[in-house]
């Protein structure tokens, strides 16, 4: 790699710079806490996968391009040169990460190991070495909202069986699934497949909300590849469509990435305030059922049940409480994990790792601390309200042979709502 | 003072108390530099009061609970490095002027029990916690991990812990002397009492100012950073 080229990409490092980041390459002392609360090192014991050798890295170019101790005595602060052994492990130790900040939660000064992966990210993509797959997937997307017209009639189309099958479930032939309506309360966003679209649909229909549906899927790749303007312009897609439809607010199915990237980072990444509020769905419901807009069967469901807290529904953005309401209000014999909450596992299916399947493997071994934490429930349900967790579950029960079934909040409520 | 003693024990120690002061806040100004992101990186559940904020930065930044759950015995020697510095800064600071109070209640006998005591356990505290963390260093992961910079910084505090530990158990020195010496400094003409310039525990305690000059020196350009950025760290942890 010539001199140039390792001047760029370690020149990603500062354009991206910013004080938060600055903290956490000054502040960190090696003490590897953070080595116990990250799933993928506990469970591979390999030091690439340790929270905090996965943010020297970067921090080795840092000393190495841009510090005067780098310069002075570079021995002793270890800086290093962006070559392409660099840039391997750059690659698997960053898109391995799930995104969880699990580590985060334990380490003395709160480091936050993604803020550093997402900068890795772009670093790699700078070097021509992002992941292939997660571009193609954001580069699909942004052309799905650059050319929407020619996806709408698909869109009407394959919406007519759901709406059939919306209309027998609620027994009315006018129930519907609207889509581009203006004027309507909430614009609903879900996912591809129509797997979250008919649960919601029973329930809007039920609460008699005023809704529609969204023309684009919640998921986001574009932020799961780490290029920030892909996933500005994915996200914009939902809130350009949002804006002329002068909905009041955007509620994200059970997809935990999506509901953090439209809450907590795209005003600042996109530097605009947005003019309606963004909610999640199991949010709503928990207000549905709590102001009796639905009610539910009291015939409760009696096997035994237990509940994953989603890393970006849980410690990334605080619903404890909801999910665990509703489903108190559905099953009569829930159970919970240890540890749950803040401190819950990481299924090992986040950060966009469902999508990358040369990381199946890693992906089925990294996930042996869930599979364990569910047995000790004696679980037969695994209720979770975020699709790439459903899908790793999906994944651990068939390759553990669990014998489990894996289901969305959503479901639950829509097949327990009373009609 | 001979020119070696009144070099280290004498002018370094202004060099290092400077470059302490102002380095660390050329490094806290660096990180003013630079533009905040405006991404908000708290995690849940964090608490909704500035007060509980508050408190959640001191109990978060001197305490760091979560650490027990995944690593106790790191947490107790952490904890025990951590405390026994405060102590030890507390400690030193008898050099500067006798605790009064305590010394009143207690004689001259009885103070230099309790100093003896007190000082003691800590120094002592100190060099096992130390020696702890140098031993897991060289081991698996945390030595994949470590590089130069973390065994240097442990085994310069361990010689200066050493070396202080010899003054109070092993030195013919008493707190009197030490006081003299300490105001000679702040009267900024650098002197030994004859007790001290006589007495061959003189290049105990030249060593043990010479480490601690360099560990001052080294700090704000090393991860010792830490003692400040933690505020920092954990106030983005429970930012709204
Ligand atoms: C107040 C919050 C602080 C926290 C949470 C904190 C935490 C830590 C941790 C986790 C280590 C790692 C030990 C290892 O792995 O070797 C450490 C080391 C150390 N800290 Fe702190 N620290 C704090 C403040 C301070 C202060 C105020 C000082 C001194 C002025 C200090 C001096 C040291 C020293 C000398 C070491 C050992 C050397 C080393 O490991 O590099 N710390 N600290
Ligand atoms: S827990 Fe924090 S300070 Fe310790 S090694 Fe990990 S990131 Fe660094
Ligand atoms: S965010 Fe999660 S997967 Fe990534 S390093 Fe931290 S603990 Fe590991």
């Amino acid at each position: 790699m010539d001199e140039k080229a390792q001047k760029t990409i370690a020149g990603v490092l500062d354009k991206r710079m910013n004080r938060q980041l600055l903290y956490y390459l000054d502040i960190c002392t090696r003490c590897s806490i953070c080595k116990d609360a990250c799933h993928q090192y506990v469970t591979t014991g390999d030091v690439l996968y340790l929270p905090a050798y996965r943010a020297e890295i970067i921090r080795r170019v840092y000393k190495k391009y841009f510090t005067r101790s780098g310069k002075f005595y570079p021995a002793l602060s270890e800086g290093s040169e962006v070559d392409e052994k660099l840039l391997d492990e750059l690659y698997k130790t960053t898109y391995a990460c799930t995104g969880c900040r699990r580590c985060m939660y334990y380490c003395p000064f709160s480091i936050d190991t993604t803020w550093f992966m997402a900068v890795a990210k772009a670093m790699l993509i700078t070097a021509g070495r992002g992941s292939q797959i997660l571009a193609e997937l954001a580069g699909a997307a942004v052309i799905k909202g650059e050319s929407i017209d020619l996806f709408k009639d698909i869109i009407i189309e394959m919406l007519k069986d759901t709406e059939k099958e919306l209309q027998e479930r609620v027994g009315n032939p006018k129930a519907n699934i609207p889509i581009d309506k203006k004027g309507a309360d909430l614009l609903y966003v879900a996912l591809a497949g129509t797997h979250t679209i008919l649960p919601a649909a029973v329930i809007f229909h039920q609460a008699k909300a005023n809704w529609t549906l969204s023309m684009f899927e919640a998921a986001n790749y574009g932020y799961f590849l780490g290029d920030v303007k892909q996933a500005v312009a994915i996200a914009k897609r939902i809130i350009d469509e949002a804006r002329s439809l002068e909905v009041k607010e955007i509620v994200i199915t059970e997809c935990g990435h999506a509901y953090r990237v439209m809450q907590f980072l795209y005003e600042a990444w996109a530097k605009e305030k947005l003019p309606f509020k963004i909610r999640g769905i199991v949010e709503l419901m928990a207000e549905y059922i709590k102001q009796g807009k639905i009610n539910l069967t009291q015939d409760k469901i009696k096997e035994p049940l237990t509940y994953h807290d989603p890393c970006q529904v849980g410690r990334n953005a605080g619903f404890y409480e909801e999910p665990r309401y509703i489903i108190n209000q559905v099953a009569a014999d829930f159970r919970e994990m240890t540890p749950n909450r803040e401190k819950n596992w990481c299924c090992g299916g986040g950060g966009g790792l469902v999508a990358q399947p040369d990381l199946d493997d890693f992906r089925i071994k990294t996930g042996e601390i869930k599979v364990e934490q569910i047995k000790k429930t004696g679980a037969r349900i695994v209720v979770s309200p975020c699709e790439n967790c459903r899908l790793q579950l999906d994944s651990l029960n068939e390759k553990y042979n669990m014998g489990i079934q894996i289901t969305s909040i959503m479901d639950l409520v829509a097949n327990a709502i009373t009609i | 003072m001979d020119w070696f003693s009144y070099l280290v024990a004498g002018i370094l120690v202004y060099v290092a108390v400077a470059v302490f002061l102002f380095g660390t806040a050329f490094r806290i100004y660096q990180w003013f530099r630079v533009t905040r992101s405006s991404v908000k990186l708290g995690l849940f559940p964090r608490p909704k009061s500035t007060l509980g904020r508050g408190f959640k930065l001191v109990k978060d930044s001197f305490f760091y609970p979560q650490v027990r759950e995944v690593d106790a015995a790191m947490w107790i020697f952490v904890l025990l490095l951590h405390l026994g510095g405060i102590g030890a800064f507390v400690g030193h600071l008898r050099l500067f002027n006798e605790f009064t109070l305590i010394a009143n209640a207690l004689g001259d006998e009885g103070m230099a029990q309790f100093a003896m005591w007190t000082g003691g356990t800590v120094g002592i505290v100190l060099m096992v916690s130390v020696t702890y963390l140098i031993l897991r260093r060289f081991k698996s992961p945390y030595k994949d991990l470590a590089i130069p910079e973390d065994y240097l910084l442990l085994i310069l505090v361990l010689v200066i812990l050493l070396l202080g530990n010899h003054l109070r158990f092993f030195g013919d020195i008493h707190v009197a002397e030490y006081r003299e010496y300490i105001h000679s400094l702040l009267a900024f003409s650098p002197a030994f009492p004859e007790a001290i310039a006589e007495s061959s525990t003189k290049w105990v305690l030249v060593s043990h100012v010479l480490t601690a000059n360099l560990l001052f020196i080294y700090f704000p350009f090393s991860k010792l950073i830490h003692a400040v950025g933690t505020f920092a760290g954990n106030l983005i942890r429970s930012e709204v």
